[in-house]
Formats: structure tokens, C-alpha cells, sequence
């Protein structure tokens, strides 16, 4: 076999050379061992950053925008070209809710990508237990539906969330609150409504999230119960919470339901813009960090091969003289280079793994947080060795095409 | 017996550097198959310039050159590593053996570029050509290890492993001692006359020379002669 004797050739130069060849593994095995710690680094804390958005922002949020008055009716009373000017325009007084909201989910249930859609009333209310008076808002939730979104069982510090549909006026309170007012789950609370309805509710579960601002306001009832609370009717609901089957494809689709409903539809790419240019950012400097590393490397593989070709001339020569074509010639020292990746690449591997399991064991203990997020995602591998290897073949080939250049005569004649 | 193996005609040369001087002079030539060929003359003759011309691997010269019957001038160089692969073996002054791997291996590589047969029946051969040269027990050692004169016995072995129809060398005798150098003739003696094989080597050793078939002797670039077999002598 033709490539066999190049490949058995590349091996024995290759194993009769051992410190070189570690050396020169031990490049790529540095880079693409950073390469997968570094990306676990990263896309573990990306993908926490934006689970822990997910927490509290559904993918896309549905809600009718406080409008400011405009010209359109006066020009449609007028019916000439003339130019209106408003002073001083107005918030239009009109509802907070969306009219028919029922009708509106079933439309957008209706989009192939949606995985789950669920409405919400919200309430600015003001707790009360004892003397002591704390405001936030009180989200009137389908809890099932809820919990399926935004894993409000994984938060839950005591009591039941189900038990909201089971226990009358009941409600689930943040942790911040329930510090603060010294409640348990199974006391009452007093919660008061803008417009002064009062509700003694139950307290039937804690939960506690890990932003602050949150815990110390939001409490979840019953969408009805909140829906009387502030003196509605039950096709009262100021939002729609919409969540998709792929959270990139949000804005897109975010778009579509804007256009159908004509409701202002947000996705959670606008609603947590810093969070996607710290994503953006950090991902250049990681880039440009690897991009070093393996360049590095690349130059040392560069360098020992073309040691190598000079300490061989005298046998490549030896090689042409016996039929082994140019091209035969760059292939044995091509092979060098992809062993050398290869070797490289795998150790490298084994080391990225190990460094990025070791770390995701370091106890960080920052609120929720308790150890470095770290994801183990299979891509970075394929990717790694695919940029190391590449890498190699890169700083081989400059060297293996030399090699091929060599004119025997010269050599062997000295 | 009478076919032929090499043909030469006009075969011109020069050197450009340092200063542009013509090595070869038009140089016809016709060796024939199964010929024991020397090539003689004073240092700088042309000889070994000629035995590289003669190799193909120097493929800067004017006129043509036959190899079996395939004119091989103007060829690719990768078609003229395929021809030298199959049909020409080479023994150079310094044995030249790859020193990283065995004895056995150096003999197997020109046949495995070959790729005619499979790896078991190209070891078989070579251990058979290491045999016939009385190193077989040397197989499995680093090249390197061994002495001058096993070395050159295992580069002739490669050398003949594709059982090419040309065998060439510089000076191979050049780097032996007497006894070694005997061997050595003995064996390319046999080579030509048992095996059919043409042997063209460029010697400075007369004594190596006079008993070879036909001796070419060469000055300044030209053939100024070519001896019949026991018909050189010693000047």
C-alpha cells in the first residue's frame, strides 16, 4: 500500500525523536486544552446568566404599551392636508389589559414555535402583616403553567405551589418578604390593592429566587383571585407570556405576534441587551485568547518540523533517489504534522476535560451559585480538535512542501 | 542479450556557478542490458556528473536520454521517481542507509513504494536480499549500528530489492577495504552475469574498473575511450 510506507516512514521519524515530538504535542495539547476549558468557562456562565434571566423573563412578554395621544383622529375629523401640532399630548386613558386575551392566545398558540403561552395580572399591592407595611406586586398566575415556564418548584424554599389551586385566596410569597414580615408558610398576610381592596390571603409556600429585588416584592396568586383583588372581571390580563421552542428564534417570532395582535411584543434579547453584549464581548476575547495559544503552537510545530527536515535532507535525498516522489515526500512529513496534532489534540482533550471538571467542583457560594457554572457541550471537542489539527496541518505543510523541494543531487553530492 | 538498457545521445551539461562552464560534452552512450560498466577519469572529469544525468534525478541537461527503451527526457519528476523506483537501483560512496530504522526495513522501503506485492512477501525479498549478502543476521538492528562494510552490503540489498534492470553507484567501493571491495565486486559481478542486471558504476579504483566488462574513461567532459574487458590498465 502506497500510504502506508509514508505513514510507517512518519511514525519511526516521529518515535526516534521522541523529545521533539512530546514538545511539540505538548503545544497543541496547551491550546486545545485551554481551548475547552475556556469555552466550558464560558458557555457554562453564558448559559447560567441566561437561564437565571429565564427565571424571571418569559422568551417573549406580550403587553399593551401606554400610548401617547396623536394627530390621526383630528386628521381623520378635518380630512385636509393641513399640519396639526398637539401641545402637550397626553397619556391616552385606556386600559392596562389586553381585550380579548383568550382569543389572543389561542391565535398565537397557533405558532408552530410556540412551546407555551400563559396570561398574567399583575397588581401593585402593598403587604401587611402586623404594623409592618411592605409594597410589591403580586403576579395572578396559572400556576401549572407557570411552573412549567420559569420552574417556579426549583425556587421554592417550603410549602406547596400546587396548593394554590387547591387552597382558597391563598398566595406564594418571596423569601424577602416573608424575612421581613416574619411569616411561615400556612400565616395570613394582608395584601392591600391600589384602589384599597383588602384580602387576608394564606400563605401556603415560600420561594426564593436569587435576585433580591425580587424576593422582597413578588408574590404569586391565583390569576382570579388577583383579578378580583383589583376589582376586575376575569378577561382582565395585563400580559401574555409566551415561551419558544428555541429562545433564539425569539425575536423572530416575537415580530410575528406584534403583527397579528398588534400588541407590543418583547423578547428577552431586547429585554436583556447588556446581558447579550457581555455574551458578545466575552466571546472575543476568548477568541483572540485561543487564536494565540494555537498560533503559538503553530509556530512550534512549524519550527520542529523544519528542524527535522533539515537534520533529514540527507535522507530525503536518499528517499527521492529511490522513487519516492515529491509529493510522496510532502505527505511523510504532513503525516508528522497531523500525528503530532492528533497526539496533541487527544492529550489535549483529556486535559480540557479534567481541568474543566475540576473547576466545576470549586464552591463559589455567591448566592444560588454555588460552584462554577461549567457546561460540558460536546461541539467544543469536535471543535477543538478540528482547530488543532488544522492548526498542525497549517504549520506542516510550509515545512513538508520544502521537504518535497529538495533536490537529491545537490544533497547527495554534497 | 543484446538489448539495451541506457542510451545516451548528446548529452551536454554546464555549471552556472560561480562561473557558467560546460561539464559535459555531448556525450553519446549505449549500455546494454545485463553490461558491467565502469566509469573512470581524474577528479572533475564529469563522471559522476554524468552517472546523475544517467539517474535521471538531474534533469538539467541538453540532448536525450533512453532508459529500457523509454526516452525519459522532458518527463515529469514524478513520473521519474516512479522509473527510478522500478527500474534503477543506486549504491552511493557513503552507504546512505536510513540510520532510525532496522537493516531489514531500509531494504523493505523502496519495495513498498513500489507497492507490487504485499507487505509479508516484500519482507520475505528483503530478508532474502539481506541473505545473499551474508547480513541477515544484522535484520533487525538500527541501521547505524553496524559496521562500513555490513552497511554497504545492506544499501546494496536495497538497491537490488526491486530487482531494477539498472544498478548504479558512485564510488561504491569508495569507503571499503580490500576485502569488503572484493565483495562487493564479486556480487555486482554476479548480478550482471546470473541475474541479467546492467551495473554502471563510476570508480576510482582502477583495479575495480579493469574487471568490469567495458570501462569508459573520461576527461574534460568527453569519453576519450572505452576499454574491452581486460583491456584497461593502470596508467
Amino acid at each position: 500500500m502506497k500510504t502506508s510506507v509514508n505513514t510507517e516512514i512518519a511514525i519511526t521519524y516521529l518515535s526516534s525523536r521522541k523529545k521533539q515530538t512530546v514538545v511539540a504535542s505538548a503545544g497543541v495539547m496547551f491550546g486545545i486544552s485551554m481551548f475547552i476549558f475556556m469555552q466550558s468557562l464560558m458557555k457554562g456562565t453564558n448559559d447560567y446568566f441566561e437561564k437565571m434571566s429565564f427565571t424571571n423573563t418569559p422568551h417573549i412578554k406580550l403587553y399593551s404599551e401606554n400610548k401617547v395621544a396623536d394627530d390621526h383622529m383630528l386628521t381623520g375629523m378635518l380630512k385636509d392636508a393641513s399640519q396639526k401640532i398637539l401641545t402637550n399630548p397626553k397619556q391616552l386613558n385606556e386600559s392596562q389589559g389586553l381585550t380579548n386575551p383568550y382569543g389572543i392566545i389561542d391565535v398565537i398558540k397557533k405558532n408552530k414555535q410556540v412551546a407555551a403561552v400563559t396570561p398574567q395580572v399583575t397588581g401593585n399591592v402593598i403587604y401587611t402583616s402586623g404594623s409592618v407595611e411592605l409594597p410589591g406586586n403580586v403576579a395572578g398566575v396559572q400556576i401549572d403553567q407557570e411552573d412549567k415556564m420559569f420552574d417556579v418548584q426549583g425556587n421554592m424554599v417550603s410549602g406547596n405551589l400546587h396548593d394554590l389551586n387547591r387552597v382558597h385566596n391563598s398566595i406564594l410569597i418571596g423569601k424577602g418578604i416573608a424575612d421581613k414580615l416574619s411569616l411561615h408558610t400556612g400565616d395570613n398576610i394582608t395584601v392591600r390593592a391600589g384602589n384599597g381592596n383588602t384580602l387576608v390571603m394564606r400563605v401556603i409556600g415560600i420561594f426564593s429566587t436569587t435576585v433580591k429585588a425580587v424576593d422582597e416584592t413578588k408574590s404569586y396568586a391565583n390569576i382570579s383571585v388577583v383579578q378580583s383583588l383589583i376589582g376586575k372581571d376575569r378577561s382582565y390580563v395585563t400580559e401574555i407570556k409566551v415561551n419558544v421552542k428555541d429562545y433564539n428564534n425569539a425575536p423572530a417570532v416575537a415580530r410575528q405576534i406584534e403583527a397579528i395582535t398588534g400588541y407590543k411584543a418583547e423578547d428577552w434579547v431586547k429585554a436583556n441587551e447588556q446581558l447579550k453584549a457581555g455574551f458578545k464581548i466575552r466571546g472575543i476575547i476568548l477568541n483572540s485568547v485561543i487564536g494565540v495559544i494555537l498560533l503559538v503552537a503553530g509556530f512550534g510545530i512549524y519550527n520542529i518540523l523544519n528542524m527535522t527536515i533539515y537534520e533529514k535532507i540527507k535522507e530525503i535525498a536518499i528517499l527521492k533517489a529511490q522513487g519516492f516522489a515529491g509529493k510522496a515526500v510532502t505527505s511523510i512529513f504532513l503525516q508528522q504534522a497531523v500525528m503530532i496534532g492528533i497526539i496533541g489534540g487527544i492529550v489535549g482533550l483529556i486535559i480540557g476535560f479534567s481541568l474543566t471538571y475540576m473547576v466545576s467542583r470549586i464552591y463559589i457560594g455567591a448566592g444560588m451559585l454555588k460552584y462554577l457554572p461549567m457546561s460540558f457541550y460536546i461541539p467544543h471537542y469536535i471543535e477543538a480538535l478540528a482547530f488543532g489539527i488544522l492548526t498542525t496541518v497549517a504549520a506542516g505543510y510550509f515545512p513538508a512542501r520544502k521537504a518535497a523541494k529538495v533536490d537529491p543531487v545537490t544533497i547527495i553530492r554534497g | 542479450m543484446n538489448e539495451t538498457a541506457l542510451k545516451a545521445n548528446g548529452i551536454t551539461k554546464y555549471f552556472h556557478d560561480p562561473v557558467t562552464m560546460q561539464v559535459l560534452k555531448s556525450i553519446d552512450l549505449d549500455i546494454k542490458r545485463g553490461e558491467f560498466v565502469s566509469i573512470v577519469g581524474k577528479s572533475g572529469c564529469g563522471k559522476s556528473t554524468l552517472l546523475y544525468v544517467l539517474s535521471t534525478m538531474d534533469t538539467d541537461y541538453e540532448g536525450t536520454l533512453e532508459i529500457n527503451g523509454v526516452n525519459t527526457t522532458g518527463l515529469s519528476q514524478n513520473h521519474l521517481a516512479r522509473i527510478r523506483n522500478e527500474s534503477i537501483g543506486f549504491v552511493f560512496q557513503f552507504h546512505y542507509l536510513l540510520p532510525d530504522f532496522s537493516c531489514l526495513k531500509n531494504v523493505m522501503i523502496p519495495a513498498l513504494r513500489l507497492g507490487k506485492l504485499s507487505y509479508q512477501e516484500v519482507e520475505e525479498m528483503a530478508y532474502q536480499k539481506l541473505k545473499m549478502f551474508g547480513v541477515e543476521e544484522q535484520a533487525l538492528k538500527k541501521a547505524g549500528k553496524l559496521s562500513g562494510g555490513q552497511q554497504q552490503r545492506v544499501a546494496i540489498a536495497r538497491a537490488l530489492v526491486n530487482n531494477p534492470t539498472i544498478i548504479m553507484g558512485d564510488e561504491p567501493t569508495g569507503n571499503l577495504d580490500s576485502k569488503n571491495t572484493e565483495i562487493v565486486f564479486d556480487l555486482f559481478r554476479q548480478l550482471s552475469q546470473e541475474y541479467n542486471q546492467t551495473i554502471i558504476a563510476v570508480t576510482h579504483d582502477n583495479d575495480f574498473a579493469a574487471k568490469s566488462d567495458r570501462v569508459v574513461e573520461m576527461a574534460d567532459g568527453e569519453i576519450i575511450a572505452h576499454h574491452k574487458a581486460g583491456t584497461f590498465h593502470q596508467h
